[in-house]
């Protein structure tokens, strides 16, 4: 009986390629290579020896738009043991890619099968953004192939940026930019500093370009970390603004100032049609019992916060063109243009002098000195109200009115005025506003403490705990709130609790609670020590090999106040150390009194600026270990 | 003329289409729908995340002669009442055209999915389907319109897939009755017509399904109807299936009668052909497996591994081969697979005659083929895993697993390998249970079919031994850890599958065995050694990932981070009887479970048993009886060094004791030679236990868990 193999070991998986030629053995220069890459990119599989981009514009005199092309060749090399790889490129409805393809040592194609598919981001329901891709692996160290890209941008202005870093470290990286006399295109450096790169400015005559060179060498891959700034802050890139062009003497202008840019934005919400008599109902319903124009204004700003799910689609123009209100009413979602639209759409029938507003959210470095796509990704709705300048922004869950999410504060905002436009900054907050307190009154009840304690929420740790409370089943918020105050601790039982009114998002939200605590009370002959660590806030907050500032979601700053009453007949003898650290970005108190009757144990943890820099890190490390020698400490009482 | 030819078609197609759709919205919410107005819900499920007010599932089985149509139809009718499961329902996919993949041509099938949201007032909103859906690949996606909580959702998904077959197996279905929402209703209708044959039956309180009539000359329809069932929660160590209201079906297509044999259908076919069967006997088994099993083999590679070898007695002789063909008929292969999946070569090429035991079949006639040759006594026997329900409940086919008995005097059961598997140890699900056991006439007809209990295991058998020697630095911040960990019995399974690369046990099986590996079946000298190259490369970055993984292992064992973690395989656990898997580990544990106390320390020992069961509040009002995987004991040793110039306080309370009939949690310490020995046992007895003993249960997991929680302060002398 003759039984085939079928393929049911899935002990490693990688390609399903049904071709096999493998006979470029790399040489042994090849090999030494890659292992010395290998130590100093450790992490990585793969590096690029070399990549070159050329880009360079034609015009399409049809539709006069500034064409891009931007070819690419690269020399990829396996640097690890083995690499099993996707090389991948993006394109969509504004590009194309014509030739991808990946060639052997010897330039022989090595015939990977490109497949092509729709790019699924798990945060956008749809978008037309698509990927080509090859799977290869890399048989052994040293192993090499070249990869050569060919993509083509059907207008200038979706060409916003050439980056040096990549998926992958590079060992020399080089970026021309062909510009033509006849294209006026600025290119604009950022986070060159403290890098080496080399820039060259050639004119052709002969042929009526200016021929720009970038080289850097050493390259890091794109850093893998979470928590980290976008991309714009971190790397060295160039930012591509294409601003006039051309014809036969005749100037186009492209986004020559910010002005350009906006007279776009403003072509796009022009072509709107918004039917406002589909909100009329539901504005005057929401408006009409409102005592006061903030309420009204409320009514309207958590209505749409409420009930319009925030749902994204990126669809070719649909990227920059808000959906009309009235769609977005009906279907009740939208992505953030449509829903700043809706807002402005009720807010301007409830009488308010509401606009629609561009912002670059704080992932994104630019201000709007830089007319470029690049600059903002995000639509808000301004609201301009007795004297004063509000930012409604219904894709903020539980959001109270008058307070600006940490991803928008201190940025610029581009707010439409008829012709014209109007830039201002959204206000940046301190870290009070988002204070969260937790205090406990404890005893020593035999072998456990016991106690009422209570959690206060306001600002963004309010909005972040109604977010994640409101996320779980109706059934299962009561369960999850007890394992939620009693740190998921088998030790620790949350009962009886109380909370404030969490419908009502313009009040701090309190939880009151009694709490039992097992096994952090321990008795050695005549002593008694104690465990206050079980909350022990921030322990493994700390940084190992980072490369990158960490972010936080927003200013954080958190205090914790227990009070804990000496056991009739003992005294204390003994308390762990203080800690006070004050830098310009955190700071740090713990301490313990001794009041008579109670230990007074406070913790206050303040990151004033939602970051900890990477030239801090050393800094908060070194605070974390101090942090970590007092958590690792008990207090004892000794009976007297 | 053209042009208005493919005008006409078009319009054609268009309108066929159309009427399709309409037809299918008519099947849900037409004149005959009893939900269309259904908005109010029980006040008991006002909390509820939502509430199912209709599910009904059908199944429709066409055979029009030339023509074979299987529709599957779901519809929900829902009413939601938070924002998560208006987020659950916001969106849908499907793909509106697939092709089936039952028979033997590309045929194309189609899905028509309908949405209305119903409001609280009554209004209802009908999506435009077709409107509003993304095409993205080869699937459409829908973003849901106007859903807010308090509204109905009401929504199908009909799937018409015609097929081109003489014969078909569906795949089974085995549910239970309740969903993750509470249900109001809930129906299921299957319609069938000739040459389709269904099991189906309902287990432990759910309605029966009934015939009701068709309408139909060559038509049985059978419903199921069930109201208010509460939702689902399967708590820890749990079957559903064993217990829980639920239902089993599967069908099969011939389109001849004479197809309708074993030899084609997946399914226990009902008696005379009839088109309904309920429950499975076995006489049924006998009728399926009379002519499924034959001695047939080439044991020519058995032979010459056996010649010139002495066994001390059928047994040994028995465990011998099965070990042989273990690496003979599958680990043999592992290398090349995995050498193929790499894309390195095509190492399936190198095999003139390729035997592997595809499947529990080829298994089974090999060692008939064996036994035959050797005129050795057998039968085989047929086992249902435990979490499908007991043997009188056994409806689907697939649940059973076919061993073979070795009639030695301590009777030897194999079941079909795998890189691990052992003569004698069969899976844990099958054992303690009831099956059916054949004897076999001239090795390939079975005579009778008996009821047979199948062997157990004891918690003596499924045994965890660890010794953990904990030291502590001279700076007092760390402890270092020694640890040696040995599997017994089922426990050998799991953690072989987790530590062990392929690499770690081919070579035993290739230097035992003497076998030529794969790359070394390659003609030229020159691709031998590129492949070798290749080869070793993709070892090397497993071994990678291999030491990444021990550390992430280790570490969600403690629950921190662990530091400096080696491994150390001492043996594979995968030849001799009683063998255990077993490995050595070193590792560090910073800034964790040593506490200051003035010049003291408070040492966290318990924690070394690592972690234990914890029941919550929630657990502890259990409703449903116990399934436990097998019984078993952990036993531990702690041997913690005490640091000189201290001396150590706290040790009796390491000391617990609790046993009962369900289990045990003992621990004891002395002092010796500067040192702290603690031992620990814990056991869980039996595979089952009534709900009524899940508090004896609890009584020493949570001393186990007080153990963990223990420590011993060092005092300075």
């Amino acid at each position: 009986m003759k039984i085939l193999i079928p393929l049911i070991f899935t002990f490693f998986l990688s390609t399903t390629l049904l071709f096999g030629q493998k006979s470029l053995d790399p040489t042994a220069e090849d090999i030494k290579l890659a292992k010395s890459l290998r130590e100093k990119y450790s992490k990585d599989d793969v590096a690029i020896l070399e990549s070159k981009e050329l880009i360079t514009f034609d015009l399409n005199k049809g539709d006069s738009k500034v064409v891009v092309k931007n070819s690419v060749k690269e020399v990829l090399m396996n640097i690890n043991h083995r690499a099993d790889i996707n090389k991948y490129e993006f394109y969509d409805s504004e590009s194309s890619i014509e030739k991808i393809v990946l060639k052997y040592r010897n330039q022989k194609n090595a015939g990977f099968e490109v497949k092509d598919q729709f790019y699924k981001d798990k945060d956008l329901f749809y978008n037309d953004a698509r990927v080509k891709y090859m799977e290869v692996d890399f048989p052994v160290q040293g192993y090499s192939y070249t990869y050569e890209l060919e993509k083509k941008y059907n207008d200038v202005k979706y060409f916003t940026s050439l980056y040096f870093n990549d998926e992958f470290p590079v060992i020399k990286k080089e970026i021309t930019v062909v510009v033509p006399d006849w294209l006026n295109l600025e290119l604009k450096e950022f986070n060159f500093d403290g890098n080496t790169i080399s820039k060259t400015k050639i004119h052709d005559d002969r042929n009526g370009t200016t021929i720009y060179t970038y080289i850097m060498e050493n390259v890091n891959a794109f850093y893998k970390e979470k928590k980290a700034p976008g991309r714009t802050y971190i790397y060295p890139h160039v930012l591509v603004i294409a601003k006039s062009f051309k014809n036969k003497d005749k100037e186009t202008l492209l986004f020559n100032s910010t002005a350009d840019l906006y007279k776009w934005y403003k072509s796009l919400i022009d072509s709107m049609k918004d039917d406002t008599s589909v909100l009329a109902g539901k504005v005057a319903e929401l408006t009409s019992s409102a005592k006061t124009d903030e309420e009204k204004i409320k009514n309207i700003y958590y209505w749409v916060q409420d009930n319009i799910r925030y749902i994204a689609f990126e669809d070719g123009i649909a990227g920059f063109k808000p959906d009309e209100s009235n769609h977005v009413f009906e279907k009740r979602y939208g992505d953030c243009k449509g829903m700043a639209n809706l807002s402005k759409q009720m807010l301007k029938l409830a009488g308010f002098d509401a606009r629609l507003a561009w912002i670059g959210t704080k992932h994104i470095l630019y201000d709007y000195a830089t007319p470029s796509l690049a600059v903002d990704n995000h639509m808000i709705c301004t609201l301009f109200y007795n004297g004063k300048t509000y930012y409604i922004d219904g894709t903020e869950k539980y959001n109270s009115f008058g307070e600006d999410a940490e991803r928008i504060q201190n940025k610029e905002v581009m707010i439409e005025d008829g012709d014209k436009f109007i830039i201002k900054k959204v206000p940046a907050s301190g870290s009070e506003l988002n204070k969260e307190i937790y205090n406990a009154k404890l005893i020593i009840d035999n072998d456990k403490l016991s106690g009422s304690c209570s959690k206060m929420y306001s600002g963004e740790s309010k909005t972040e705990f109604l977010n994640i409370f409101n996320s779980f089943e109706n059934n299962k918020k009561g369960e999850t709130l007890e394992k939620y105050l009693s740190g998921n601790d088998k030790n620790i039982t949350a009962s009886n609790i109380k909370t404030s009114d969490f419908k009502n998002r313009d009040l701090k939200l309190f939880v009151n609670f009694d709490v039992d605590v097992q096994n952090k009370v321990s008795k050695f002959d005549n002593d008694i020590f104690i465990d206050l660590a079980y909350m022990d806030e921030y322990k493994n907050f700390e940084f190992k090999d980072r490369k990158t500032d960490y972010e936080f979601n927003y200013k954080t700053n958190y205090e914790s106040n227990v009070v804990l009453e000496i056991p009739q007949g003992y005294k204390l003898s003994k308390l762990p150390e203080n800690l006070n650290v004050n830098e310009e970005d955190f700071s740090i108190v713990i301490s313990f009194k001794h009041t008579g009757k109670e230990i007074v144990y406070k913790k206050q943890f303040v990151f004033k600026k939602a970051v900890v820099k990477i030239g801090d890190m050393a800094k908060w490390n070194a605070s974390n270990k101090s942090l970590k020698t007092i958590y690792n400490q008990q207090i004892i009482f000794t009976k007297s | 003329m053209n042009k208005i030819l493919l005008i006409f078609f078009i319009t054609i197609c268009f309108s066929s289409y159309s009427q399709d759709k309409t037809e299918v919205k008519d099947f849900f919410w037409g004149k005959s729908d009893t939900f269309k107005t259904a908005i109010k819900i029980p006040d008991k499920w006002k909390n509820e995340s939502a509430v199912i007010i209709y599910k009904y599932e059908y199944y429709d089985y066409h055979n029009s002669g030339t023509k074979v149509v299987y529709t599957s139809a779901y519809r929900q009718r829902i009413k939601l009442q938070d924002e998560n499961s208006v987020k659950e329902f916001s969106e849908f996919s499907f793909k509106d055209k697939f092709y089936t993949t039952k028979g033997y041509k590309y045929k194309e099938g189609t899905t028509f999915l309908g949405v209305k949201i119903v409001k609280p007032n009554g209004d209802e909103i009908e999506v435009d389907v077709d409107k509003e859906a993304k095409k993205i690949d080869n699937q459409k996606k829908i973003a849901i319109n106007g859903l807010e909580i308090g509204d109905v959702i009401d929504y199908y998904y009909y799937s018409y897939e015609p097929f081109t077959s003489e014969v078909q197996n569906f795949d089974p279905v085995e549910n239970t009755l309740g969903d993750v929402y509470p249900i109001m209703s809930r129906k299921i209708k299957f319609s069938i017509e000739e040459d389709f044959y269904v099991s189906f039956n309902t287990y432990h309180g759910a309605p029966e399904l009934k015939e009701v009539s068709s309408g139909k000359k060559h038509t049985k329809t059978y419903e199921l109807e069930a109201h208010d069932i509460e939702k689902n929660e399967f708590p820890r160590w749990f079957y559903p299936l064993a217990e829980m209201p639920c239902y089993k079906f599967q069908v099969f297509f011939a389109r001849k009668s004479g197809f309708a044999i074993p030899a084609y259908a997946d399914v226990f076919l009902p008696k005379g052909l009839v088109s309904f069967r309920k429950t499975v006997d076995k006489n049924d088994i006998y009728d399926y497996y009379e002519k499924k099993f034959y001695a047939v083999f080439d044991l020519g590679e058995t032979l010459k591994f056996l010649k010139g070898k002495t066994f001390e007695n059928e047994e040994e002789k028995i465990k011998a081969v099965y070990l042989f063909a273990r690496h003979q008929y599958y680990t043999q292969y592992i290398e090349s697979a995995v050498i193929k999946e790499a894309n390195i070569f095509n190492s399936y090429s190198m095999y003139k005659n390729p035997l592997f035991f595809s499947d529990e079949r080829s298994f089974i006639y090999y060692f008939m083929a064996f036994m035959k040759e050797f005129k050795i006594d057998y039968n085989i026997v047929l086992a249902t895993d435990r979490n499908n329900g007991s043997l009188d409940e056994l409806l689907i086919r697939r649940n059973l697993t076919p061993l073979l008995r070795i009639n030695t005097p301590n009777p030897l059961y194999l079941e079909y390998c795998n890189p691990f598997s052992m003569p004698g140890t069969i899976d844990h699900g099958l054992e303690n249970s009831k099956g059916y056991i054949m004897d076999y006439v001239k090795n390939k007809a079975i005579q009778n079919v008996e009821e047979v209990n199948l062997p157990s295991t004891t918690a003596k058998d499924n045994v965890t031994k660890v010794l953990t020697n904990v030291s502590m630095d001279t700076d007092m911040s760390n402890l270092n850890i020694k640890r040696t960990s040995a599997f017994f019995g089922h426990f050998k399974k799991d953690e072989q599958n987790s530590k062990l690369k392929f690499f770690d046990y081919v070579d035993e099986d290739y230097q035992k065995y003497g076998t030529e590996r794969v790359i070394d079946k390659v003609g030229s000298k020159s691709k031998r050694e590129q492949y070798n190259k290749e080869f070793d490369a993709l070892k090397n970055k497993l071994k990678d990932i291999q030491k990444d993984d021990e550390k992430k292992s280790l570490s969600s064992e403690f629950d921190f981070e662990i530091e400096h973690p080696t491994i150390n395989i001492t043996n594979t656990g995968r030849y001799g009887d009683n063998a255990p898997f077993s490995y050595e580990e070193e590792f560090v544990i910073k800034n964790n479970l040593i506490k200051k106390a003035g010049e003291n320390y408070i040492v966290e020992i318990g924690k070394m048993l690592t972690n234990q069961v914890e029941i919550d509040k929630k657990e502890t009002d259990r409703k449903n009886n116990v399934y436990m995987p097998f019984p078993r004991a952990f036993e531990n040793e702690i041997v913690f060094e005490i640091p000189d110039g201290y001396k150590i306080s706290g040790i009796e309370k390491l000391n617990k004791n609790v046993q009962n009939s369900t289990g045990e949690f003992i621990s004891a310490s002395i002092l010796k030679d500067n040192k702290l020995i603690i031992k620990t046992t814990k056991k869980y007895n039996n595979y089952y236990e009534p709900n009524a003993n899940w508090n004896k249960i609890i009584a020493f997991l949570e001393a186990a868990y007080q153990f963990t929680q223990e420590k011993i302060l060092l005092k300075k002398e």
